[in-house]
């Protein structure tokens, strides 16, 4: 056997075993979400302080979220902003309650499928949370964390306060005691 | 050409799949929902017969030409399968998802880049250049397509993209025989044509068993329904639709803050 045939076994070898070895993560990853009852679903957030994540949004927009413009409109300072969200982790329990939200937002579509856009909409709202959390974790990296707070942390909170507010809304309208355990946790 | 009793099993085998796999197609509706794989399935029950017919009446030369053709047209319209599962999972509102669109074209440019990479490695013993050819052909297809499907998991998952019940079932089976037969076009490429036919029509044999398992499983599923949905009343929809439009002020507002 050639040296070049032992190159190509040795690749188509490394090359199944990647390939299968992806699929079989992803789909089992995928199949523990749907298989999810809402209950379990409930039981992956995390806490977070409510009254934090509305004061830090509210001072970037307003209740129908609009951005704001009076001259009370984003008197928190970097310092602030990182305090009450509790640093960098704070933002990652944010990101990881996101992807929860989306489950959650799937939990109506599997039942209702017109629900399909605001599913939509919650989980691009959810991609862009994490684009700003890799980018705080970018930041963190180079120690310009704090200084990074008012460009990348803010817009998240605001757009996961926006979610939650979108999320409660939607079963407001469905299951009041679905609401009830929602309300308690995000 | 002489047909042993295991080729004309297999070739009635795959005809029988084929019509039956087309006919739930058909009865259940599914050919308007997936018009891309009921052509695929609709030319692999013409090749049957062509390629049957030219065994029979034609020369080894029409039969070779008219074989490769077919082949040529089978890959591709296995790759519009893979574009048609895709578009069904990555444009959830009839649009490509905006935050999916750069990860897919990286993925698709980086399979394209990986199998033809492998199949620059290949070097399967063969007396004519047409020969590797049609091997290096083969494996670089099969490889390819397994790629992309694999990519379709990843890609679906990270996004948090749901896959429609019929959607899965025809990927899988794809997905499952295209990884099947990066081996066995791996195995070709080892045994080559140098030494004469018999390994491989053996791995030809193994190729066209996987084949016809996906058939089996395909016609199955998609004779199966997908699980009803329920319906959502006049209030909840418009009180769902005063949401989105009121989110997507909210989303807009926040965009041109950051901006």
């Amino acid at each position: 056997m050639s040296t070049r045939t032992v190159f190509f076994f040795a690749a188509v070898v490394v090359f199944l075993v990647s390939l299968v070895a992806v699929a079989l993560y992803y789909y089992r990853r995928s199949r523990q979400t749907s298989e999810k009852s809402w209950e379990q679903l409930l039981g992956r957030l995390t806490f977070i302080d409510r009254d934090s994540v509305a004061r830090i949004a509210l001072d970037y927009v307003d209740e129908s979220g609009q951005r704001r413009t009076d001259d009370a409109a984003a008197e928190l300072e970097p310092t602030q902003i990182s305090k009450l969200i509790g640093g960098l982790e704070g933002l990652e329990i944010l990101e990881r309650n996101s992807a929860v939200l989306i489950d959650l937002a799937f939990y109506v579509q599997q039942w209702y499928p017109e629900a399909v856009v605001l599913a939509e909409d919650l989980r691009l709202t959810a991609r862009e949370i994490e684009w700003h959390v890799e980018r705080l974790r970018g930041a963190a990296k180079t120690g310009n964390l704090e200084s990074s707070f008012a460009s990348y942390a803010q817009p998240a909170i605001a757009k996961y306060y926006l979610m939650t507010q979108r999320v409660l809304a939607l079963y407001e309208r469905g299951d009041i005691a679905m609401l009830l355990d929602l309300q308690r946790t995000i | 050409m002489h047909l042993t009793g295991i080729d004309l099993l297999f070739w009635a085998g795959s005809f029988l799949g084929h019509i039956i796999l087309l006919s739930v197609l058909l009865i259940r509706r599914r050919a308007k929902e997936f018009p891309v794989f009921t052509t695929l399935i609709s030319a692999n029950i013409v090749r049957t017969i062509v390629l049957f017919l030219i065994q029979q009446y034609g020369t080894k030369a029409d039969y070779f030409y008219t074989y490769w053709s077919l082949a040529v047209l089978d890959v591709m319209l296995q790759l519009g399968v893979a574009y048609e599962m895709t578009s069904r999972i990555f444009r959830p509102l009839g649009e490509w998802a905006r935050d999916i669109k750069r990860s897919l074209v990286v993925w698709i440019a980086g399979s394209i880049a990986l199998a033809a990479g492998l199949t620059w490695l290949a070097s399967p013993p063969t007396r004519l250049w047409i020969q590797t050819a049609m091997i290096r052909g083969n494996f670089f297809s099969a490889a390819l397509l397994s790629e992309l499907f694999v990519g379709m998991i990843v890609l679906s998952v990270t996004a948090g993209l749901p896959w429609k019940t019929h959607v899965a079932r025809i990927s899988q089976g794809l997905g499952i025989y295209s990884v099947c037969t990066v081996l066995i076009e791996a195995g070709r490429t080892y045994f080559g044509l140098k030494r004469g036919t018999h390994t491989y029509d053996e791995l030809s044999h193994t190729r066209i068993a996987v084949y016809l398992v996906c058939v089996v499983y395909w016609i199955i599923m998609l004779w199966r329904e997908a699980p009803q949905p329920r319906e959502m009343t006049e209030q909840m929809r418009r009180q769902l639709l005063a949401l989105q439009r009121n989110a997507g002020h909210q989303l807009q507002s926040l965009r041109s803050r950051r901006d």
